[in-house]
């Protein structure tokens, strides 16, 4: 049949004809190929616009029709459904836009015409080859989704709900209600926000067909209109909903507080929190960040922070329970503990660090041990030997008693606590603090048998034979390395230093000798030299063959040795005992220089030739390091070792080379820290649980240490966190140290202690102290909770996302953040609210944060951060309205006689009963200023502006500048889109508008609808407005989601891929482009399919497919090229 | 040369370029009339052969415009465009183009002024450049 079209251009009033010569254009349009009929006409869309076509197709039997006038985004549709109505089929139907891309953008009206014709005869060209398409229609899923629970969304959840299609409400935050439930009032009618508000958040709780996911997020959306598949991602709130019954008994224990963000941080939370009384859901949350660091940081993670916070709340035995969790001996560590927590202590970044090791010794000796209650302990019937009664094996002793085990230790001291006992000097550990914290672990049931030497006394069979299910092997490493130099063996006064500690410590305290040189710079050697020192010898003196910036001592060791009048010798190495007498007299040594690093990193030292000396002394200690006794390794029982003789594991379960024995501490990793054999001991002891559970050993346990590649969430550092000192331990004068063993600084005092922990920042903001656990009657908390993915099919979605109220702080003119006294808008709305932190008086702040008086004046800002070409050019829309309810707020609330002046550019009071409003408020007394305010000052100029805030304006009306001091300042700060709009945005398919608000589809007639079908916008999220529009536009979206949802099926475009089977290669390209997955390959036929059910038509495929074998339909290659050779062929006719 | 009127092909994704063009033409700003627009739904669709075929057809500049990267209707089919481009970038001198004749741009659907510019500077650009002489020397 031949191709017969119509031509129409239209008038468009004169919207069109004023530019373009329209009736010439149709002329032209006449002279192409296949032109029936051209005509123009006023209005093409109007009804007899229309009926022309349908008269046309009919009476000159037109199969393609063109119409050259608007936008395809605005009429293709109506004058599809003209050729429909006349019988033809509405894709072989073109348009041509020459209006917005002629008429209204082109100046001279012959290049205007020209510019008309050429793309008129591109349309004319391409309907050429149109084909028919068949309409699809997809069914609609009943359900809808809201996302967002401000008033908006609110109202279209409760129109959706009250239809009896069910809503699924998602909001981000803990409650619904949104911004409207944090004002005061609502203007005009001064309407209690609460009180019209709280009962919409009743009514959405109980609406049977409403589903509110609170403190969740939107996480991906996928499928089409009426058909979308959405995940959304429940946040963990720690607290079961439904269990919590809102008593607010966990707020009132919970230690660690936050400024309440429902306040805008003008008061405070609690981290386990509700937003406010009247929340929905009323169920609590806890706010919960990664751990702290300090926890991280410590080898057994101890809830540092937890503690921390316990010892400011004045709850010790509370903080030493959570200390024992991980530390069976809290006193110890918080004295010899190297604290690696409070090297990544992020209160560094304010002044220092918090003294974590001094809490926590603050905390244990503030508890009596003996009296301390022992855990209800399940007893189980296999049997632990712990061999070595170190950090390690009490810590394995500990954890495996807690868990019922019946467990041994066997010590081949006379005294239990291995290196703690013999290694570290009483004057750093004194003894009763171990004896004390090692009773209870007897107390728990722990049998510690002494004198029981492993190796000599018993060994591997004699536990096997005694029925041991397992073997703890933790006997450290006590014996000391040689220095392998003539005169070392065989001479009197030479001894080594693990030696001499342990004698000094078992009560030996005899002095070695009047001179006294230790050789080493770890710490062996400064405990060492002290003790030397303490044992009233003259002179000691350390040797050290680097410098003291390479020494692995402590700093504040070694600076404790020299305070004590210890003498140091650097860069010198020993090369000969000299000895007179068999005693001995002196060490031969030669000075060092450093050289290049050695693999550790520390610089070699390189002798220097030809200059020896010597150091006259009586009494040679040394201190170069230890290694592990090895007395047990026999031929029957032996275990695989890595080189110096530590024993090999596996370093998740610290398992042997045999199955039953493990091993934890210096045994294997050589000298190390305590609370490095404590995190062994934790580690060993899971080993251990899992062997005799017969599970398996290796399986991965919580990881508890962050990846490298993550970045921790931990709370932001308030801005207004002032640096202090950190607390310091009172050291005894050194002339005072030197004469006893006595511990050698003193505890901090109660008040000293809780000043000091209030110093913690609160890291992960929970400090899982567990208080509101034990206070919870509902048993309502879940520590353990984790995220939530769920999934939900809808049909449509409406977005009511909302606002951010714009930050102040950019705009340093006002002084915010400067000024205690200027607020922002919402700022004032929390301090009028009865909820607030000031229980709804008007109040002025104080010089430390609190609120005091109120305010004799108050200036209002309009248009701060709106109809400013340098922020936001929209107009906010509301802050006119509710500057005039703050100037009757404050009227009522702080007298009739408090001056209220409001600045302002123009007052728009558009709504209903708002110029009436305005009226009622000017004859309340508020002074109106028209003019915007340039700057806040506090420079006084006049005696009146003394202690004021001084609002520096030009009065437009009287045209001359003015002055006007204040007490409080309220900015009306601008609405602006929400932060997070750009992503939201993206996952919804919605695009953003050049304000950052989300874009309607038109800006009059599609206020409600996006670019993407089934999505709406409702309030704020779309454009500012006022509570009474909001909520008009949440019905309207409510309305054409329903609309859809009732209908039940819906039209979608049949302009969607489809590949040519015949053409097709195989070669499977456009099923990686594809990218919702709508291709699939048939292996029978060998060619790629396309899922029209989920195709969306971008043709990605088409674009690169090397046969050209995927074409969009209504978009294929023939009908684009037909395009633009229509368009080429009248350019060259005409010209560009 | 003075009078050179560069002749440009637009190719614009129907729910940014596009509807920036149509809101420029509602905010009645003038541009060049040398661009005719093409309306495609994606960019992702624009076949390298669609601009070579502009260019043999003789178009003097060719304008691949769609969403700003993340923005895509269809998730990605402007970094494919993106992908695209630069390959016939650097094949369009192989059959006598210069490569400054293809411009790919991002611009939102609110972007209209953005539009407008474009447009203007696209034709400045393309002036020095003189007419395509592919379609005059290549005999097809």
């Amino acid at each position: 049949m031949a191709t017969r079209i119509g031509f129409y251009i239209c008038h468009c009033g004169i919207n069109i004809a004023h530019k373009v010569r329209v009736d010439e254009v149709a002329e032209f349009a006449g002279t192409l190929d296949n032109v029936v009929v051209a005509r123009d006409y006023k209005f093409m869309c109007s009804d007899p616009g229309q009926e022309m076509i349908e008269k046309d197709i009919r009476e000159h039997d037109l199969n393609r029709v063109v119409v050259a006038s608007c936008s395809p985004r605005l009429h293709e549709k109506t004058f599809q459904g003209a050729c429909a109505r006349a019988g033809l089929n509405p894709y072989k139907f073109q348009m041509a836009s020459v209006r917005e891309q002629v008429s209204w953008v082109t100046r001279d009206e012959d290049e205007a015409t020209r510019k008309a014709k050429t793309l008129a005869a591109g349309a004319i060209n391409r309907v050429n080859f149109h084909e028919a398409l068949q309409t699809r229609r997809v069914s609609v899923h009943p359900d809808i989704l809201i996302v967002g629970g401000g008033i908006a969304g609110m109202q279209t959840a409760l129109d959706v709900g009250n239809s009896g299609h069910t809503a699924y409400l998602v909001e981000k935050d803990t409650t619904i209600g949104g911004h409207m439930l944090q004002f005061d009032k609502t203007f005009p009618t001064l309407d209690c926000a609460a009180c019209i508000g709280t009962p919409k958040m009743v009514e959405v709780a109980q609406n049977p067909h409403v589903v509110l996911y609170s403190y969740s997020e939107v996480t991906e959306v996928s499928g089409y209109i009426g058909n979308y598949t959405v995940k959304i991602r429940r946040k963990p709130r720690y607290i079961r909903e439904g269990v919590c019954t809102g008593c607010g008994e966990c707020a009132k224990v919970c230690p660690v507080t936050r400024p309440s963000e429902w306040d805008v941080g003008l008061g405070e939370r609690k981290a386990i929190y509700r937003a406010f009384p009247q929340a929905v859901p009323i169920t609590y949350c806890i706010d919960k960040m990664d751990r702290a660091p300090c926890v991280q940081a410590c080898p057994a993670h101890v809830n540092v922070q937890g503690y921390v916070q316990m010892i400011k709340m004045g709850k010790y035995e509370e903080a030493v329970k959570l200390i024992m969790e991980k530390l069976p001996l809290p006193g110890v560590l918080g004295r010899v503990c190297p604290h690696p927590c409070e090297t990544e202590c992020r209160r560094k970044e304010v002044d220092s660090a918090v003294a974590i090791r001094d809490l926590k010794r603050f905390a244990a000796d503030q508890v009596d041990m003996d009296a301390l209650p022992i855990p209800v302990i399940e007893e189980k019937d296999e049997k632990v030997a712990v061999i070595g009664s170190g950090p390690a094996g009490l810590t394995v002793a500990c954890d495996l008693r807690r868990d019922g085990y019946q467990v041994t230790v066997y010590e081949a001291l006379d005294k239990p606590g291995g290196m703690l006992r013999v290694g570290i000097p009483d004057y750093r550990l004194p003894p009763e603090v171990l004896d004390k914290e090692i009773n209870y672990i007897i107390r728990m049931g722990v049998d510690i048998k002494t004198g029981m030497r492993f190796g000599r006394d018993f060994n591997l069979e004699d536990l096997n034979q005694q029925g041991y299910g397992a073997v703890f092997l933790g006997v450290g490493a006590h014996e000391c390395m040689k220095l392998r130099i003539p005169g070392e063996e065989g001479c009197r006064g030479v001894m080594d230093a693990v030696a001499f500690l342990r004698e000094v410590n078992l009560g030996e305290r005899t002095c070695p000798g009047k001179n006294v040189v230790v050789i080493g710079g770890g710490n062996v050697a400064i405990d060492a030299v002290r003790v030397a020192r303490r044992l009233a010898a003259d002179r000691v003196t350390v040797v050290y063959r680097r410098t003291e910036a390479e020494m692995p001592a402590f700093a504040d060791e070694i600076q404790g040795a020299r305070e004590e009048g210890v003498a140091f010798h650097f860069l010198t190495t020993p090369l000969e005992i000299l000895s007179k007498d068999g005693c001995a007299a002196g060490i031969r040594c030669c000075p060092n220089e450093l050289g290049e690093p050695d693999a550790g990193g520390r610089r070699r030292p390189v002798p220097v030739e030809g200059s020896d000396f010597v150091i006259e002394c009586d009494t040679v200690i040394t201190a170069i390091g230890q290694k592990i006794d090895t007395c047990w390794d026999t031929a029957e029982c032996t275990l695989e070792c890595a080189p110096r003789d530590r024993i090999q594991v596996s370093p998740v379960s610290m398992q042997t080379s045999r199955p039953n024995v493990f091993a934890g501490g210096d045994v294997v990793t050589g000298p190390a820290t305590v609370v490095e054999a404590v995190a062994a001991g934790h580690r060993a002891s899971e080993g251990i649980r899992r062997y005799l559970q017969g599970l398996n050993l290796d399986d991965t346990r919580p990881q508890f240490v962050a990846p490298d590649d993550y970045e921790c969430r931990w709370s932001e550092i308030p801005d207004e966190c002032t640096p202090g000192l950190r607390a310091e331990l009172n050291h005894l004068t050194p002339d005072l140290r030197v004469r006893s063993f006595d511990e050698e600084s003193a505890i901090f005092s109660p008040e000293v202690a809780q000043k000091e922990a209030e110093r913690c920042l609160n890291c992960g903001i929970c400090c899982e102290c567990m208080e509101c656990v034990n206070a919870c009657e509902a048993k309502a908390i879940d520590h353990t909770m984790q995220p939530e993915e769920i999934e939900i099919k809808v049909g449509s979605i409406v977005l009511a996302t909302g606002y951010d109220l714009m930050d102040p702080r950019p705009l340093k003119q006002y002084g915010y953040g400067v000024y205690p006294n200027v607020f922002t808008s919402l700022e004032f709305e929390r301090l009028s609210n009865a909820t607030g932190p000031t229980g709804g008086r008007i109040l002025m702040r104080d010089g430390n944060g609190g609120f005091e008086k109120p305010p004799k004046s108050v200036a209002l800002l309009h248009c701060i951060g709106s109809r400013d070409v340098n922020h936001h050019e929209y107009c906010s829309r509301v802050c006119c309205m509710y500057a005039l309810k703050y100037s009757h707020l404050v009227k009522e609330k702080v007298g009739h006689d408090a001056e209220v002046y409001d600045f302002y550019i123009d007052m728009r009071c558009f709504g209903e009963g708002y110029e009436e409003f305005y009226r009622r408020c000017q004859e309340e007394g508020t002074i109106f200023v028209r003019g915007k305010v340039a700057e806040i000052s506090d420079v006084p100029r006049r005696p009146e502006e003394k202690g004021k805030l001084i609002c520096i304006a030009e009065d437009t009306l009287l045209g001359r500048p003015v002055r006007v001091p204040v007490d409080m300042v309220v900015l009306c700060m601008a609405m602006e889109a929400r932060k997070d709009a750009p992503e939201v945005g993206r996952i919804f398919g919605v695009n953003l508008g050049s304000d950052g608000f989300f874009l309607e589809e038109h800006p009059k007639l599609g206020p409600l609808n996006t670019a993407t079908d089934g999505v709406f916008l409702a309030g704020v999220c779309q454009s500012p407005k006022d509570i009474p529009d909001a909520v008009s536009q949440a019905s309207g979206a409510a309305a054409k989601a329903l609309s859809l949802a009732t209908r039940g099926q819906v039209e979608v475009p049949s302009t969607i891929s489809w590949i040519d089977p015949d053409i097709c290669a195989g070669c499977q390209t456009c099923i990686g482009l594809c990218p919702y997955s709508a291709i699939e390959f048939d292996e029978r036929r060998g060619v790629s399919v396309v899922n029209e059910a989920i195709c969306k038509g971008c043709g990605s495929c088409s674009g690169f497919c090397p046969s050209g074998a995927a074409r969009v339909r209504h978009f294929n290659p023939r009908q684009v090229f037909a395009e633009f050779e229509g368009i080429m062929d009248a350019v060259s006719a005409l010209g560009v | 040369m003075e009078d050179f009127e560069p002749m440009i092909v637009a190719f614009a994704c129907n729910w940014c370029t596009y509807t920036a063009a149509d809101l420029a033409g509602t905010s009645r700003l003038i541009y060049p009339k040398n661009v005719r627009m093409i309306r495609v739904m994606c960019t992702g669709m624009v076949d390298p052969q669609y601009v070579i075929k502009a260019f043999l057809e003789g178009a003097d500049g060719v304008l691949v415009s769609g969403c700003h990267p993340g923005d895509c209707h269809y998730i990605n089919g402007n970094y494919k465009a993106r992908r695209r481009a630069k390959l016939l970038k650097t094949l369009l001198p192989q059959f006598g183009f210069e490569p400054e004749r293809l411009r790919l741009t991002w611009i939102g659907a609110s972007d209209g002024i953005q539009f407008a510019d474009t447009i203007k500077e696209l034709v400045k650009q393309i002036k020095p450049l003189g007419p395509n002489q592919a379609k005059l020397q290549m005999v097809i």
